[in-house]
């Protein structure tokens, strides 16, 4: 209680004064010293009260006197050339007499600097690397030399990695000061592949593609399986590699109700089939028998250069509409309709 | 802080991949490998480029290692700080121990709280049964330390050995003898051992009264034994506990209806564990009379007991000769310990020694027992004492670049000694080779406990101090202080002559800084030296004033009164190069504070003080202080007051009466109290 009495007066603003002053007041000890501190002050009481001053102050003094005056910080004694590894061997706080540099932290004081490194709690609260120094490193990855194995000489870039070794598998480590190693967080397994890579036809992949929904990217065709449902990692994998086996068997399989695929189950749009594809052979139709030509098979006409350029216009139109394709769009229906003029 | 370790980029994904295709997951490893290897390689025939031919991938398998390689090998990277205290204490310049006492204080007050944590865990373990280390720590966890089976069995009798209750087992085996079960002769063996590894006391010496009372009986028992050679003697002959006449454990052995050799071997090695070496070999006999055959390490407590045993230098090695003879008739093998126990009672038998104990090194390689720092130890000290030197460089040529592990307990006094004996041959390349092979390897674990460790940079650092420049000696300060050691009072006066010799004598207000935050500037001699070789001869300006504010600080260490201490006395010396040293900076006032303190002190001033004084004040030019001076110098009575007084007169514009006063001064040297 008296220590967030402490934190108070010590963050309260200037503007507080009053209610500082009531809060010190307060806690027992404070009280005691005010007090002390106050029959000092005052000093024209009497002789009495002189002499109990007197002897407090000589024996505070002889107090003084004895107390354990800090040494230097051992800062000054570091050589300039010295190994800095050796002071900071592991991940520890900052400790301002065993850093030689002259570090300012927190928030400055009006029309001043940050404070100075002495007793900043700013500079002990975050983070530090000094214990992972490039030559500390360099160190460290000289000794783990012999743990390591060689990389295979052929895996010499990323492309050919790719292509070895397509399914990337992504793991976190978690790593905190405390009684356990344990994290649960660490049992999350990322499975990664690109569908190029997996020998799939059409119906393959579209049939694939609908059954990941969401975890496939078009952009990058990247499926990524992210597994956690099991408590720990290695659990984790095998499902993960499970499920792509599963889903690359089962995407070959063709079921018997998928033939019911309706046109709005469709990835893309297919023209033949479609709407668009009778609107257009109708009006080609009824333009020949309005002209009185003789009877043109829809086979002929469907094979005809115009209508192939009227249906990849509108296959590409339908699949994704810019400024171009709508160009394409009117040049193809202009020959369609032979409405150059 | 949490760190994420994730490998976004592609160089790290066939490294994961390929540690998921080698041994660590052996039972979906080799499946999910050879599945994804024929994968990609169908794949590579169906969608590589025509040009790229297949290539075979050599996947390594990985490396296994213990939980503890890692770490070890990044420990390996790192090495001592020479300007941190040893890593226990905490490092805040207000808590790190500046002299070897308060080192000494802080570690002990520092294992005195880790035992009162730990009996506070074993007291009230229903406070602390909650667990949340992952993976587990047991010795964090309550130690059952009571025994729980209270019925009188064998079992209990083991349950009560296992936990060291001397007393209580004592107890029980008494209990299950008047009960009358029998029992096993394990279990007695086991009781045995237990009684005579403590010496029949609690092992923790909880029963500390008890010990205070027993020792006052032993000590009559004993007289005997204090009589011996001082040299021979040492203290844990007064602190170890004692063997007692008929204590329980020998009350046992008697009551006990069998027994086998390892009874009596027991028995005699507790003997001579805690002194009764006579009996020891009484025992010995008994064992040889009941055609036991003894194990090695009795041989050696036998052999380690026969300088108690024997007084006469030859008789000893001929009983040791029995031994030996001994064991080659029961076919016992000797191991180090044996040897090393010969050549430490052979250390005893006086001029003997040296013959013998290179018969015992050659025996040694005849085993092919490696000989450890304790064999090199025991040969130093044999050799040095008759005189010969060579000893000491054969052994280092044979030491240097091995690393030693301890075998022997005896192991830690090897470098103390060698140091030892390099300083008394003032040879400092012997000192570095020493000092290299304390650096090799792990061999810094075998200097022993912080005193040898003390005394073993002590003396390298004086021998440095003698023989070296002092760059050099100042090089090895910075690294030995305050990692390895605390200097005392001595190393510091080694520094200053040190400093003397090299003719450096403006660093000695730092050393004075560094005498002062190791505590020992409460030492009149270090005092005293500091200041008479600030105020021999006549320095440069700057080297003046630093010299006169060392002595400022001194001056005030002399007056200080530190509550329950008598403040020092003060010295004419001191007083006298103090007065010096401020006179020569013109620090005048100061200077004539001294002259008081001298007055009051009833000290007298040298001719040289006055001589200094009389030319400061010429600085600032006061006559009336001169005069003063000269009848200052007529009240002591000194000798040069003719000469002073002639001094003043010369040099200084006088008035007629000041005159007079002097010309009085100058013709009485006794005491004038004139104006």
């Amino acid at each position: 209680m008296a220590a967030a009495r402490g934190c108070l007066c010590s963050c309260a603003r200037p503007m507080l004064p009053r209610l500082c002053v009531g809060l010190v007041a307060g806690p027992g000890s404070l009280l005691r010293a005010a007090a002390y501190s106050t029959a000092l002050g005052v000093g024209s009481a009497g002789p009495s009260q002189r002499e109990v001053a007197a002897s407090r102050r000589s024996r505070t003094s002889q107090i003084a006197r004895n107390r354990r005056v800090p040494g230097a910080p051992r800062t000054e004694k570091m050589a300039v050339d010295q190994d800095w590894s050796n002071v900071y061997p592991t991940a520890a706080a900052f400790n301002p007499s065993s850093v030689p540099l002259p570090i300012r932290m927190g928030y400055p004081v009006k029309r001043g600097v940050p404070p100075p490194k002495g007793g900043n709690l700013e500079l002990i609260k975050i983070p530090n690397f000094l214990h992972l120094t490039p030559p500390a490193i360099k160190k460290h990855c000289a000794a783990l030399k012999d743990f390591c194995t060689e990389w295979p000489t052929v895996l010499d870039s990323d492309e050919k990695c790719e292509q070895h070794f397509p399914i990337e598998i992504e793991t976190v480590d978690y790593v905190s000061a405390g009684p356990s190693v344990r994290n649960p967080k660490a049992r999350v397994v990322t499975l990664r592949v690109k569908l190029s890579k997996l020998n799939l036809d059409d119906h393959a992949k579209k049939k694939l593609i609908k059954l990941v929904g969401e975890r496939y990217c078009k952009d990058t065709d990247m499926l990524t399986i992210t597994t956690d449902r099991c408590p720990l990692r290695r659990q984790n994998y095998d499902y993960g590699i499970y499920l792509l086996t599963v889903l690359y068997h089962e995407s070959w399989k063709t079921e018997m109700w998928e033939n019911e695929k309706t046109e709005a189950d469709m990835e893309e749009y297919i023209w033949e089939n479609s709407p668009s594809q009778k609107n257009a052979l109708d009006t080609l139709l009824r333009i020949r028998a309005a002209e009185k030509i003789t009877e043109v098979t829809r086979e002929e006409l469907l094979g005809s250069e115009m209508v192939e350029n009227y249906k990849t216009s509108v296959v590409v139109l339908k699949n994704g509409e810019t400024e171009n394709n709508i160009l394409q769009y009117k040049e193809s229906v202009m020959k369609l309709l032979n409405l150059r003029a | 802080m949490a760190g994420r370790w994730v490998q976004p980029s592609s160089w790290w994904r066939a490294m994961l991949l390929s540690g998921r295709c080698s041994s660590r997951l052996p039972s979906t490893g080799k499946g999910a490998s050879s599945r994804h290897c024929s994968g990609t390689a169908s794949l590579q025939k169906t969608e590589a480029d025509p040009g790229v031919t297949e290539e075979e991938i050599v996947v390594p398998r990985k490396k296994t290692w213990d939980k503890l390689a890692v770490l070890q090998t990044l420990a390996s990277t790192v090495n001592r700080d020479p300007t941190a205290a040893h890593y226990m204490f905490q490092d805040d310049p207000y808590l790190i121990p500046r002299n070897y006492f308060e080192s000494r204080l802080f570690s002990l007050s520092r294992e005195s709280g880790k035992n009162a944590a730990k009996y506070i865990v074993n007291e009230f373990p229903r406070f602390f049964e909650k667990d949340i280390a992952e993976p587990h720590i047991p010795c964090l966890m309550p130690e059952n330390l009571t025994p729980q089976i209270e019925e009188v069995s064998e079992a209990a009798l083991k349950e009560r050995i296992q936990l060291r209750r001397v007393k209580a087992s004592v107890d029980m085996f008494d209990q299950l003898l008047q009960a009358g079960t029998p029992l096993s002769l394990e279990t007695s063996n086991r009781l045995l051992d237990l009684l005579c590894f403590y010496g029949d006391r609690e092992p923790n010496g909880e029963d500390q009264s008890k010990q205070k009372e027993e020792l006052e009986e032993s000590e009559e028992e004993v007289p005997d034994q204090r009589r011996r050679k001082g040299r021979s003697r040492k203290t844990s002959d007064f602190i170890g506990p004692k063997w007692r006449e008929n204590n329980n454990a020998e009350r046992i052995f008697n009551l006990m209806p069998e027994r086998n050799a390892h009874s009596y071997c027991t028995i005699i090695r507790g003997m001579v564990k805690h002194g009764a070496c006579v009996r020891a070999h009484d025992m010995y006999t008994d064992l040889l009379n009941d055609r036991h055959t003894a194990d090695v390490y009795t041989f050696n407590a036998l052999i380690l007991a026969v300088p108690e045993v024997k007084e006469n230098y030859i008789e000893r090695w001929e009983l040791v000769e029995d031994l030996l003879n001994h064991m080659v008739q029961q076919k016992v093998q000797p191991n180090l310990l044996t040897f090393n126990a010969v050549l430490k009672t052979v250390r005893k038998c006086g001029g003997m020694g040296k013959g013998i104990s290179l018969k015992i090194l050659r025996e040694m390689k005849a085993l092919n027992i490696e000989p450890s720092l304790a064999t090199f130890e025991h040969l130093l000290g044999i050799f040095y004492k008759s005189g010969s030197m060579e000893m000491i460089y054969e052994v280092m040529d044979e030491i240097e670049g091995k690393t030693f592990v301890a075998r022997d307990p005896d192991d830690d006094n090897f470098f103390v000694s060698a140091m030892r004996i390099c300083f008394s041959l003032k040879d400092v390349d012997l000192a570095y080779r020493l000092h290299k092979v304390l650096e090799t390897g792990d061999n810094w674990k075998l200097i022993g406990d912080a005193q040898r460790q003390s005394l073993y940079c002590a003396r390298f650092f004086s021998l440095l101090c003698m023989m070296e420049q002092l760059d050099v000696i100042l090089k090895w300060y910075k690294e030995l202080v305050p990692s390895l050691f605390y200097p005392n009072a001595q190393v510091m006066w080694d520094l200053l002559q040190a400093l003397d010799t090299a003719n450096h004598l403006e660093m000695v207000p730092q050393i004075w800084k560094e005498i002062k935050q190791l505590g020992l500037s409460n030492r009149p001699e270090l005092l005293e030296e500091v200041l008479a070789l600030m105020a021999r001869e006549i320095h440069p300006q700057e080297t003046q004033m630093s010299f006169a504010n060392c002595a400022a600080d001194i001056k005030s260490i002399f007056e200080t009164r530190e509550r329950n201490q008598v403040p020092l006395g003060w010295t004419a010396s001191a007083l006298g190069n103090i007065a010096i040293l401020f006179s020569r900076v013109g620090r005048i006032q100061e200077a004539w504070n001294m002259l008081e303190l001298f007055k009051k002190n009833n000290r007298v001033p040298s001719d040289k003080v006055m001589n200094e004084i009389l030319t400061c004040t010429k600085q600032s030019n006061t006559p009336d202080q001169a005069v003063e001076l000269v009848q200052l110098a007529a009240a002591f009575g000194l000798p040069t007051t003719a000469k002073l007084a002639r001094r003043v007169i010369e040099e200084f514009e006088l008035s007629e009466e000041q005159k007079n006063v002097l010309e009085d001064a100058d013709s009485q040297s006794s005491d004038s109290d004139s104006d």
